[in-house]
């Protein structure tokens, strides 16, 4: 049975008593405002428009959390949900998740997200293969003997050796990086690397007021890898890492 | 880049305020996820997210890391060749525009200016047609065209 509710585009949950403070456009520049229930809100903003514009809704999505998040614990949505109308928030979301909600929102108020990259130069990545594995010297050697096409197989193996030794240090240094900086942090997430030239990508769950202290194991783990891995480090963040959960409620009764 | 700070023995590192560059892979792929029976998905948006991989060992990755290999100076005079030529080597041969992904052209379109709204629409509206040849639309869209 239709809902006489307009769709709403869902941002995020916080806790009721947060009052957050969102003065960016949402999604469709669609005002942003809460659905309260069970003393939890969720951001919502109502969705009249079918124009939707991929690139524009990303950003919209990010700097409406990233405003809520300056004044509020929130626990992020992911991006491109959308909802039946208010009633389907309360109903559907807040009512059923409300005791889950709450625990998760417990567990991350007072805490940032605070993201670890690495990236390799590809240059000089390749250059320490080279040079340390004596298979893939030889191998190199022999395919830039031959025709492109007399040696495509050979290429394609040298490649494969390749990608293999750059893994094997992709995991090295991941884990290096983790065991620097996750005793300063409540939790942490090692997450897919999404670059050729990637050699880890961390989210690490730190207190507000442990910022400093994490941000000095960063400074080392900086110098630690030197000029091998260039270290980016951005935050804080709203918890999206640390947000990754299912909410599994009933198939809704109209369905 | 981070602003770093000496502080006593150690760098005291603050982190720079993320841009959306930083975050458009967690946006897309993190976060809550409200059970699908609930939602209404944007299903045009959701093609994005897809877009947005890179697949990591395929042959043309393999080629493209023998060439790069293959690319490097190693000689035994090697170790001696100065960074600035290395680096010169490596761009004029082009190999770097070639790291570049189909990630990268994806984030591109999405954290690139804010003014770019024909960028958008027409992002919007490829997103939309390949979603209406996809798996059964979204209930609102017949709802609303009813």
């Amino acid at each position: 049975m239709p809902q006489a509710d307009p769709r709403v585009y869902v941002y995020g949950v916080l806790t009721g008593a947060d009052a957050p403070n969102v003065s960016a456009d949402g999604v469709a520049q669609a005002h942003v405002r809460t659905v309260e229930h069970a003393g939890l809100a969720a951001l919502v903003s109502t969705l009249e428009s079918e124009e939707l514009a991929a690139a524009r809704e990303v950003r919209a999505h990010w700097r409406v959390l990233e405003d809520a998040s300056k004044s509020a614990t929130v626990l992020p949505v992911r991006f491109g949900t959308v909802l039946e109308g208010d009633r389907a928030v309360r109903e559907q979301v807040l009512e059923p998740n409300a005791e889950r909600l709450t625990e998760m929102l417990d567990e991350l108020a007072g805490r940032v997200q605070l993201n670890v990259r690495g990236d390799y130069d590809e240059e000089r990545l390749l250059r320490e293969v080279v040079r340390t594995s004596p298979q893939v010297a030889a191998l190199r050697d022999r395919v830039s003997r031959v025709s492109d096409s007399a040696g495509y197989y050979d290429r394609i193996r040298l490649g494969e050796l390749v990608a293999a030794e750059i893994a094997a240090r992709r995991e090295q240094d991941a884990a290096l990086a983790m065991a620097r900086l996750e005793p300063f942090a409540v939790s942490a997430r090692a997450e897919e690397i999404s670059s050729q030239n990637g050699a880890f990508k961390l989210a690490f769950l730190v207190e507000s007021g442990e910022m400093d202290t994490f941000g000095e194991a960063v400074g080392l783990l900086r110098e630690e890898l030197a000029e091998r891995v260039t270290l980016t480090y951005v935050g804080p963040l709203p918890p999206y890492s640390f947000a990754e959960t299912d909410l599994s409620v009933g198939t809704a009764a109209w369905a | 880049m981070a602003a770093a700070a000496r502080s006593g023995g150690g760098y005291l590192e603050r982190p720079r305020p993320s841009g959306l560059a930083d975050v458009i892979d967690v946006i897309l792929d993190k976060g809550l996820v409200i059970d699908a029976y609930v939602r209404v998905s944007l299903i045009g948006i959701e093609i994005l997210t897809i877009d947005a991989r890179i697949v990591i060992a395929s042959v043309d990755t393999y080629l493209r890391f023998a060439e790069a290999v293959g690319r490097l100076d190693i000689q035994q005079a090697d170790e001696s060749q100065g960074l600035p030529e290395l680096m010169e080597s490596m761009t004029s041969g082009g190999a770097q525009s070639k790291t570049k992904g189909a990630l990268e052209g994806v984030k591109d379109a999405i954290s690139g200016g804010d003014d770019d709204d024909d960028d958008d629409k027409k992002q919007s509206s490829s997103s939309r047609r390949r979603s209406s040849s996809g798996s059964s639309s979204s209930r609102s869209r017949s709802r609303k065209s009813s």
